[in-house]
């Protein structure tokens, strides 16, 4: 009795499998290049991927429009790497194993890409990821690493720079518990000892609550001139609610990513008034960032957006440049795009144009120069800075 | 004076928290299991609130009761086509099921307004100031609608029929069932008002900060912990068990990285249980 | 595709293993846990420390992942003997909640919510990556076959039908002279015990552990495989997890199929697939695919039983 309904299920699950792959074979025999988006769509990340999908598509969708490279076309395949590094690990199976992409891009969590990551290099797939923790970049990962977001290291210098810039000399750090949230407080720290100032108080805080009173209340103790809030964009969102509240008048400086625009749109304009906010950045004479915005039809974009534009734009222009989809050729070729003495190029359709003038190309990206080391770090950068005036970002400088 | 600050930051979250605490708490009175899609539900009030208020208008007062009628019409549906029939099976079962309606919710809401936050259009008011300490307007205001919900709850409860009779069968099914009171109606009016406050629960929480899909999901530990340190099923004791937590995590800060937070709310069970193995105020419904 | 079908091969040979060990505190006794992935992560991070800070060989680190599992099962059921099935529903998540907070907050112990990489696997970089996922796919399933007779005749033994019997009436097998308390940490330890298995495994397999992996989305999971198998029912649990490892990644395949929603609503019709498909399972086969055949098992009379007790 009991066996015939076993074998039932078998048959089920078999005809299920038989159904499910047929259409997956279909599409591989088409001569569309697959690129896999796993970015986080549901959980903690759900705020951030979104955003960062778009972009990408936005640009694969702007060169399939141009008639892509020599006639082929950019085809995306997006999983929701559900801000867990086990779903994660599975999504990435499906998409290397079944899809058979070459390259993954969009992974946001760092436990979410450190999972992921040795399934990548070891099935050779090239990844591209804004995780911030510095341990990423050190692991194993044999190249098929190239990583947008500058290290906390540089980041922290440049903020702690900027502040000091501002003749503000007592720092306040309030963050979030994360990866970065320890080297972050330490570089800061060391860069503004430097300038002859310091961190007076550092506080970590739980992610998840609804106030954070009591977390400002501690960092306020040490009477902090200026604060810097080192959290995600819905932490950070609830911090500034609560300083506004609260009456601390203290400039405020934070990253770029922690105040989308969405944020702001989502608040009173006095709320987030005079943020000071940070990014990597290309040269001043750039204008990889203004195009990146116009695309999206923004005016700031932040910079994960930035850096999911380049991410995109060093596919296309790497393929454009081997004319082969594998994982190694992506992993071979990125830097003989991104870096080096070539014609400067600021978007993927510019140095279409320019490879197939037989030049040799240069992409300098709106989050940055996009020059890796060996390991996949960003090598040096710049950075941007803007404000928030009137629920708007504006514009500062560069650095 | 850091600490009577502490205690006015808990006496206000923890405030919050009692509003959804007794929603659980209620639900659990009358159905017997521990219902987690309550998450689901707080976003959902949240959410109707957001539209009551941003897209329509209202002010705070109607917006919360379309919140509380929103979430409350939403989980006394669930519950009639969903966890009903499920509650034959026993509460283990009832209560995973309400797992994966919370997931389900949760992404209904999702799909439908997608992930980005949106605030209430309403202005956002600086600290009242005295002594050293400071207060936030909206927060007592937030008291003070959690004290009327709590009161109206109440009198509903000790003055209506149907609230008696949500009591009685609260305190003894079976003789409710030989005295004539419909238990299926009892149990939708108990859906409907649990939920409800859940719902009013989640949009007082959206009008102190953002409101996201995870909105519900982010607090429902704490408010598990208030329900159960004050004594699983006991309204008053939803009250104390969510002043208890609101208090501990805020004075927790005192000794602990407030990176520890969730953990004061478990600890506070443990200690609870491990004395009065019923709660502060020991459940009636056993 | 095959690669890919082993890997998940893998993945569901973990998920059973849990939902064996599930199965021994739910199934058989009826005690609610709602901390599974906090077992999960106590053997899952003992081994990798092991193995990785003090270089202990695999095997022995697997090992010690499992007994410490077990001994916090027993800890946990010893704290919560006296609670009812829903305070122990809320503790056992508070205790997985706030091992979580833990590891994230103690940098020293596992580098916090960095987590720990470089978890050395057997033969791993001697292997070429198919044939190490082939060579885990072995040992897990064999791993899932010793721990199904294990408990299979556990399942059988009178130790079996104690736990049914408190799972059923705990008043009744306390009135025949049982000692509930020892029974029920017994359950909890050989449970707990699997978990803590689990978890090892699974940190050798992928190589990286941290604490975001131990989410209550994965007990969900577990909690899912049971009751589509036949809770209480060794073979219903492995064949549970093997039809939701099919089916959580079957969504993938199905969802995009679905003709102009956006990547967010696709993913959130993922999510929403799932989550009706258990209640459906709830819904109409309350008992499982494979119901467990309780009544030659669990019904030998109470007299029987008192009657071999000397009293």
């Amino acid at each position: 009795m009991t066996r015939v309904t076993r074998r039932k299920i078998l048959k089920g699950a078999a005809a299920a499998a038989a159904g499910v792959a047929l259409p997956v074979r279909a599409y591989a025999a088409g001569e569309a290049v697959k690129v896999g988006i796993l970015t986080p769509l549901t959980g903690a990340g759900g705020a951030d991927g979104p955003r960062m999908l778009k972009a990408m598509q936005a640009v694969f969708d702007e060169v399939n429009k141009a008639g892509g490279v020599d006639g082929r076309m950019f085809q995306t395949v997006v999983e929701d790497d559900q801000t867990n590094p086990e779903a994660a690990v599975r999504a990435a199976r499906k998409l290397i194993e079944v899809d058979k992409v070459p390259i993954i891009m969009g992974t946001w969590a760092s436990s979410v890409t450190t999972a992921v990551l040795p399934v990548c290099w070891e099935s050779k797939t090239f990844m591209m990821t804004v995780s911030g923790a510095d341990s990423i970049s050190l692991l194993p990962h044999q190249g098929y690493l190239v990583r947008t977001q500058p290290t906390s290291k540089l980041q922290s210098i440049a903020h702690a720079s900027y502040i000091a810039s501002t003749g503000k000399m007592k720092i306040g750090v309030i963050g979030i518990q994360a990866p970065f949230a320890q080297s972050t407080k330490e570089h800061l720290d060391a860069t503004i000892k430097a300038a002859g100032g310091s961190v007076v108080s550092h506080v970590i805080y739980e992610k998840d609550k609804s106030t954070y009173r009591s977390e400002i209340d501690q960092v306020m103790k040490a009477n902090p001139d200026n604060l810097y809030l080192n959290g995600y964009a819905p932490d950070t969102v609830v911090v500034l609610r609560d300083l506004y509240k609260a009456g601390i008048e203290l400039p405020k400086f934070c990253q770029s990513y922690a105040v989308p625009q969405s944020t702001l749109d989502a608040n009173p304009p006095e709320v987030s008034e005079g943020v000071v906010t940070g990014s990597p950045s290309a040269d001043v004479d750039s204008t990889a960032y203004k195009l990146a915005a116009d695309r999206l039809g923004m005016r700031e974009i932040d910079a994960y957006v930035a850096q999911a534009t380049d991410w995109a734009s060093l596919a296309v222009l790497t393929f454009a440049k081997s004319k082969e989809a594998t994982g190694s050729a992506f992993k071979d070729n990125v830097r003989k795009v991104s870096q080096g003495d070539g014609v400067k190029v600021y978007s993927a359709i510019e140095g279409l144009k320019a490879i197939s003038e037989g030049k040799e190309i240069n992409y300098e990206g709106a989050s940055g120069p996009c020059d890796f080391n060996e390991i996949g770090d960003i090598a040096k950068c710049r950075f941007r800075f803007t404000q928030v005036r009137n629920g708007k970002l504006e514009f500062l400088k560069i650095v | 004076m850091e600490i009577l600050q502490l205690i006015v930051n808990g006496i206000m979250s923890g405030t919050i928290l009692a509003v959804p605490a007794i929603g659980l708490t209620v639900i659990f009175a009358v159905l017997r299991f521990t219902n987690f899609a309550l998450a689901s539900h707080m976003t959902i009030g949240a959410y109707a609130g957001l539209i009551a208020n941003a897209t329509f208008g209202l002010p705070v007062i109607p917006s919360l009761i379309v919140a509380f009628v929103g979430a409350g019409l939403v989980g006394w549906l669930s519950d009639e086509f969903v966890l009903k029939p499920l509650r034959a099976s026993g509460f283990i079962t009832t209560a995973i099921g309400s797992i994966a309606l919370t997931i389900g919710l949760e992404n209904i809401v999702r799909f439908i307004f997608g992930n980005q936050m949106r605030g209430y259009d309403l202005p956002i008011r600086r600290d009242w100031r005295f002594s050293g300490l400071h207060i936030s307007p909206q927060q007592v205001e937030s008291l003070v609608i959690a004290i009327v919900v709590m009161g109206l709850l109440f009198v509903f409860l000790s003055m209506t029929r149907t609230g008696k009779a949500m009591r009685a069968v609260a305190d003894n099914p079976m003789l409710a069932a030989i005295k004539g009171i419909n238990a299926d109606r009892i149990a939708g009016i108990v859906s409907f008002v649990g939920m409800g406050l859940a719902g009013v629960g989640g949009m007082l929480i959206g009008l102190d900060t953002t409101i996201d899909p995870l909105v519900g999901f982010k607090t429902v530990l704490s408010i598990f912990a208030a329900a159960v340190v004050g004594g699983f099923g006991s309204i008053p004791g939803a009250v104390v068990g969510a002043l208890v937590i609101g208090i501990g995590e805020e004075l927790s800060l005192l000794v602990l990285s407030p990176a520890y937070r969730t953990a004061v709310g478990f600890i506070a069970i443990l200690l609870v249980l491990t004395l009065r193995p019923r709660g502060l105020l020991g459940a009636r419904a056993y | 595709m095959e690669h890919y079908l082993i890997a998940m091969g893998v993945t569901a040979g973990i998920y059973a293993i849990m939902a064996l060990g599930m199965n021994v505190i739910w199934g058989m006794a009826g005690l609610i846990n709602l901390g599974l992935v906090g077992f999960f992560a106590v053997g899952a991070y003992t081994s990798a420390l092991l193995t990785v800070k003090l270089g202990w060989p695999l095997a022995a680190g697997i090992v010690s992942g499992t007994a410490l599992a077990a001994l916090v099962g027993i800890g946990v059921s010893l704290i919560t003997v006296r609670m009812r099935g829903d305070y122990l529903a809320i503790v056992t998540l508070g205790f997985a909640e706030t091992l979580r907070v833990v590891m994230s907050n103690e940098l020293w112990i596992a580098n916090g919510t960095d987590g720990l990489s470089g978890i050395p696997g057997p033969l791993r970089g001697t292997l070429d990556p198919h044939a190490f996922n082939l060579l885990f796919l072995g040992i897990v399933w064999t791993v899932v076959a010793v721990l199904f007779v294990f408990l299979q005749r556990l399942s059988f033994s009178p130790f079996g039908r104690v736990l049914r019997g408190i799972r059923d009436d705990e008043g009744v097998v306390e009135v025949a002279g049982k000692n509930v308390v020892l029974f029920k940490a017994k359950a909890f330890a050989v449970g707990s015990g699997a978990l803590g298995l689990a978890g090892a495994l699974y940190g050798h397999f992928t190589s990286y552990i941290a604490p975001d992996l131990f989410a209550p989305l994965l007990t969900l999971y577990i909690k899912l495989s049971l009751l589509t198998g036949g809770l209480g029912n060794n073979v219903g649990a492995i064949v549970g997890a093997v039809l939701i490892v099919f089916f959580l990644e079957a969504t993938r395949f199905i969802v995009p199929l679905v003709p102009a929603v956006s990547s967010v609503q696709a993913a959130s019709l993922r999510e929403i697939l799932i989550a009706a498909t258990l209640l459906l399972i709830l819904r109409w086969r309350a008992k499982g695919l494979i119901p467990e055949r309780i009544a030659n098992i669990s019904l030998p009379p109470p007299t029987a039983e008192a009657r071999t007790q000397p009293i």
